[in-house]
């Protein structure tokens, strides 16, 4: 069973690779590039959301702190890109350790609320520091090799998912991180410890996260608190996770892939009709929350659990 | 297993539809009308000012195919506008560039609204060697960085800013002290900046100096100032934060002798908003419906522009609309000298650029003139920055004084006397 | 120091806006549990309500209020058994889920006011109201704007009014059994279905005479609305989720950080200071600043 995955994401991830060699128009190139991009982002905020049943609001915070401690180590130190990425990673993961233990005390709402204070007081900082440039944010080199950003983003993400899947899915890590979803209390009297498994986990979603918003300062070259600091990563990142099912893999990174999709075909071919996009967007997230409570996979799971005689573990993210 | 199977099946269908459900490549073939892409922001944060600059955009390419088109070597050259909304993000703006370059195959392009934008597009024409213009980036941040693809049409606030400073020291009596603010931004913050430099230049005596948050309600800072008594509050943020800045000084019943700001008082809504508060304000432009302008180019006089834009938009422009326009004029002046038709080879566009360089014509907006050196490189340096007062809900140009409509209104009348 | 009495007083003002916006949210999440990221979208659609009446009956913002309240109760009425099915039934994380689903409402309505009302700044001239108050004792002097005042009085009649309706009347009753105890309520024949109809209305009907309240001291425009959720989501949290006399103290505190930073530190910190001051309490205090929250 194990070498059937393994063969299968062998195969699949090197269909991935050949895109590149298949579509030689740039912007298409960039546009999977930034799907697979929220795939990263939307798996990491599904980690500690969807599997711990912490709802992270600060999510985009490690995006922009990659993205700024790659930018400032390649310009003020003149690192050169792979290490100060790895840094960056490095920054966001320390960052979720030091702040782990203290946030992930709160509970439901709370600990939302109170990410994302901590994710708008960093935007703050950063418009208020000389280093990070405040408002007018920093240029970095422009290097603009498409194909060079498709396999960054490529590599970075398909390792992200990789090491979750196993360690989520096969090791008893993720189980372990389940029964802290399911019940806090419970999960200490089994002689878990739930505060430790916690703050892994939170490491687990920002260390990723920081790397992405690190190859993404490099690719679009410019950020600002605005654009890397903003709602926006976290917002996206959450609808696509809930829209594709949460506490699954598979769930968030269609998600991602669909939404983002139907974001960009709508912008690209359709840009008379941009008013409406907000209108529609809207509609299909309400709508999908009515009627796909457990998300697209996880409304496909369910269905072929009740179908099947032998029933399949339950993945999709219930509380009750 | 066999839902991972099925799984993969998904995710490989949804690529495959996500990668053949766009449309073909265009191709370079032989055409008879220029391609001309446009990249703003009509949505997002700064859809306001975003829209501003496709009125203007669209006005141009509207009055050039009523004319039947742009004139090169005695035949006609039709202009079709390409959109690409960059939704005040700087990646979606860069994604925006690659598709107009690569799929729609645009000769040059119409520029984005915000400095942000604009940094992060104008690397990925630089790539692709596609000239551009925008009518509308005023942070000198864009001019610093010396793009050889990328102009502008609107002199950055820092070659503005000066302007109205020098025209209230010469006011009776002269303001002696000054508040100056700036909201967080990259635009408001260079405006209070330029707003400092030419205060302290000028030998007013700046009492406060703060970059305040964006959005934060300023009234607890506005009583400050009425502890303190300044001649001159000064200030520098975007449409919505200038309307609040006016109603807190009005409910706290401040009245400054002067009060100025920059970019956003010659808006329509700035006026609509505001009624009768508005007057007295005064701001730094660089064009209004009055200005004195000789156009050799579509239209003859700032006025004609400004009932044409009225006529087909019914909002009456102002210069950032205005600047847009001018952006199409200069690309149409440049494409006539060189005779270059579409579509543009490489070779015909690096010409294009040179021909940029050496520009110097009369518009209705004025002159452009595209700086070649210097920290304003590649910005429009050929006009007048003025400064403007509502009066009586019309924008009136107050100085310098060879341009001046009106006497300026000073000291401001006191907001429970109106 | 002169300046200290100001200072308080703006903290306040300034806080009583926060009231507003904060505690019809504070309400409804006391008796439904709905975060609801809509919140800024029913402001900003009430000032867009008050706006176009004002400008076709030029009827004074603050007599319009009624009317808006009266609109919007009816919409919120309406819209509740949506809310409701999201929230109820067999679904994982409720709480989740009703968030993103007023997300996606919210953008829905962020959608429509754009494509409806444009993307311009406009403010509600009220004739009410206007000028302010003056004091001064030796080197002390306070100002006090009308219509903030007007805002403030406003902000603390309306808690007070929720405050009676809890305590006094068999609604209120109703409302305390179903925020205690859903199914106990249901059994001692509390209409759930009913009361978080009407709760839900009161809470959108608030809302949306706040936005007028706002259109008439600072501006309005359809892009508003995320600024605004963001308040209220804090102040009701600092208060503690659903603990409505949480609501004024916590947005006081709010309101004086502002006003102490633009006045006596440093003005380019003061949101830094608020995001990070609400993060550091809920650090110490995870039940919001009374440990009263649910």
């Amino acid at each position: 069973m194990h070498r059937k995955i393994l063969i299968f994401g062998v195969i699949f991830v090197i269909a991935l690779a050949t895109i590149p060699l298949l579509v030689h128009d740039t912007f298409y190139l960039r546009v999977i590039t930034e799907a697979i991009m929220w795939i990263g982002l939307a798996i990491t905020w599904d980690v500690i959301a969807g599997y711990t049943g912490y709802l992270n609001f600060g999510h985009g915070a490690f995006f922009g702190i990659g993205a700024y401690t790659t930018a400032i180590l390649m310009m003020r130190a003149h690192w050169p890109f792979g290490l100060a990425l790895i840094a960056g990673g490095l920054a966001s993961g320390l960052t979720a350790a030091f702040i782990g233990a203290p946030t992930l005390r709160l509970r439901g709402a709370y600990f939302a609320i109170a990410t994302w204070a901590l994710a708008r007081a960093l935007q703050q900082l950063a418009l208020v520091l000389n280093f990070t440039g405040g408002p007018d944010g920093m240029r970095l080199p422009p290097f603009l090799n498409p194909e060079f950003f498709f396999y960054a983003m490529l590599t970075v993400v398909v390792i992200t998912f990789a090491g979750l899947w196993i360690l989520l899915e096969f090791a008893p890590f993720g189980l372990k991180l389940k029964a802290i979803r399911e019940d806090e209390a419970g999960a200490m009297a089994l002689g878990l410890n739930p505060t430790s498994l916690k703050i892994q986990s939170f490491v687990l979603s920002a260390l990723p996260t920081g790397i992405i918003g690190g190859v993404y300062a490099y690719w679009i070259t410019y950020i600002d608190p605005a654009s890397v600091l903003g709602d926006l990563v976290t917002d996206q990142a959450v609808v696509m996770a809930v829209f594709g099912g949460l506490g699954t893999l598979v769930g968030p990174a269609i998600g991602a892939v669909l939404l983002f999709a139907f974001k960009t075909y709508f912008w690209a071919y359709l840009s008379d009709y941009q008013v409406l996009y907000l209108i529609i967007l809207g509609a299909v997230i309400a709508l999908s929350v009515v009627f796909l409570p457990d998300g697209l996979w996880g409304t496909i799971l369910k269905y072929k659990s009740s179908k099947s005689p032998m029933p399949l573990r339950n993945d999709t993210g219930e509380t009750k | 297993m066999k839902s991972l199977f099925k799984m993969g099946t998904v995710v490989l269908c949804v690529l495959s539809l996500f990668l053949f459900g766009f449309s073909g490549i265009g191709n370079a073939a032989e055409r008879d009308y220029f391609k001309v892409g446009v990249i703003t922001s009509l949505s997002g944060d700064l859809a306001t000012g975003g829209n501003v600059t496709k009125r203007g955009y669209d006005l141009w390419a509207k009055a050039v195919n009523e004319k039947g088109g742009i004139k090169i070597n005695g035949k006609f050259y039709k202009v079709k506008l390409y959109y690409a909304d960059a939704q005040s993000e700087p990646s979606q703006g860069a994604s925006a560039a690659e598709r107009l370059v690569i799929q729609e195959k645009v000769d040059f392009v119409l520029g984005p609204y915000s400095s942000g934008v604009t940094l992060a597009v104008a690397p990925v024409l630089e790539k692709y060697k596609i000239p551009m213009i925008t009518g509308s980036a005023e942070s000198p941040l864009i001019w610093k960085q010396k793009f050889h693809y990328t102009f502008g049409t609107i002199p950055p606030v820092n070659y503005t800013g000066a302007t109205p400073i020098k025209t209230l020291v010469k006011l009776q009596p002269a303001p002696k002290t000054a508040f100056i603010l700036g909201s967080n931004d990259a635009f408001s913050k260079a405006t209070a900046e330029a707003f400092k430099a030419a205060a302290e230049k000028l030998g007013i005596k700046v009492l406060k100096y703060n970059i305040v948050p964006a959005g934060q309600d300023l009234t607890p800072f506005m009583s400050v100032a009425k502890a303190l008594k300044p001649d001159l509050i000064a200030f520098g943020g975007h449409d919505e934060e200038l309307v609040n800045l006016v109603k807190s000084l009005k409910q706290i019943n401040y009245t400054p002798k002067a009060l100025l700001m920059h970019y956003g008082v010659t808006e329509p809504a700035f006026v609509e908003a505001l009624g009768n508060a508005a007057d007295g304000v005064f701001g730094a432009s660089v064009w209004t419906e009055t200005l004195p302008t000789k156009g050799t180019f579509l239209w003859s006089d700032a006025k004609s522009y400004a009932d044409a834009a009225m006529k087909a938009f019914k909002v009456p422009p102002d210069y950032t609309q205005a600047g847009s326009t001018a952006a199409g004029i200069a690309f149409q002046a440049a494409l006539q000298q060189i005779g270059a038709t579409p579509p543009l080879s490489e070779e015909e566009r690096d010409k294009l650029v040179s021909a940029l360089e050496k520009l110097d014509i009369d518009t209705f907006y004025g002159k452009i003139n595209f700086a070649d050196e210097g920290q304003y490189y590649h910005a429009n340096v050929g006009l007048e920055p003025l400064t403007v007062q509502i009066q009586k809900g019309k924008v009136v140009i107050v100085g310098p004084s060879e341009y001046a409509e009106a006497k300026a209104i000073y000291p401001m009348v006191p907001w429970n006397k109106r | 120091m002169e300046l200290l009495p100001q200072a308080i007083v703006d903290g306040l003002l300034i806080g009583g806006i926060y009231i507003t916006i904060a505690i019809g949210f504070s309400l409804a999440y006391g008796v439904m549990h709905i975060i609801d990221f809509a919140v800024g979208e029913w402001i900003m659609l009430g000032a867009f309500l008050g706006f176009y009446l004002h400008k076709g009956t030029g009827i004074d913002p603050f007599i319009l209020l009624p009317v808006v309240f009266l609109v919007f109760f009816g919409v919120g009425y309406i819209f509740q058994p949506l809310i409701h099915r999201v929230l109820s039934g067999k679904r994982g994380n409720p709480v989740l889920m009703g968030l993103v689903f007023t997300f996606g409402l919210a953008l829905m309505f962020r959608g429509i006011a754009l494509t409806a009302f444009g993307f311009y700044t406009h403010s509600i001239p009220a004739k009410f109201f206007q000028g302010s108050l003056f004091f001064q004792f030796g080197n002390f002097f306070v100002t006090i704007p009308m219509i903030r005042l007007a805002g403030l009085i406003y902000a603390l009649s309306i808690t007070a009014i929720l405050h009676y309706l809890l305590k006094n009347t068999d609604f209120g009753l109703a409302v305390r059994a179903l925020a205690q105890h859903k199914e106990s309520a249901g059994l001692m024949g509390v209409n759930a279905k009913k009361t978080g109809s009407y709760v839900y209305g009161i809470y959108v009907g608030i809302s949306a005479m706040t936005g007028v309240i706002i259109g008439s001291i600072f501006s309005i425009n359809a892009q508003m609305g995320a600024d605004y959720t963001v308040f209220a989501f804090f102040v009701v949290v600092l208060a503690g989720m659903g603990y409505l006399a949480g609501v004024p103290w916590a947005a006081f505190l709010l309101g004086l950080v502002q006003s102490f930073f633009l006045i006596y530190l440093s003005p380019s910190y003061t949101l830094l200071a608020v995001f990070g001051i609400l993060y550091v309490i809920l650090l110490i205090s995870p039940k919001g600043l009374f440990a009263k929250g649910v």
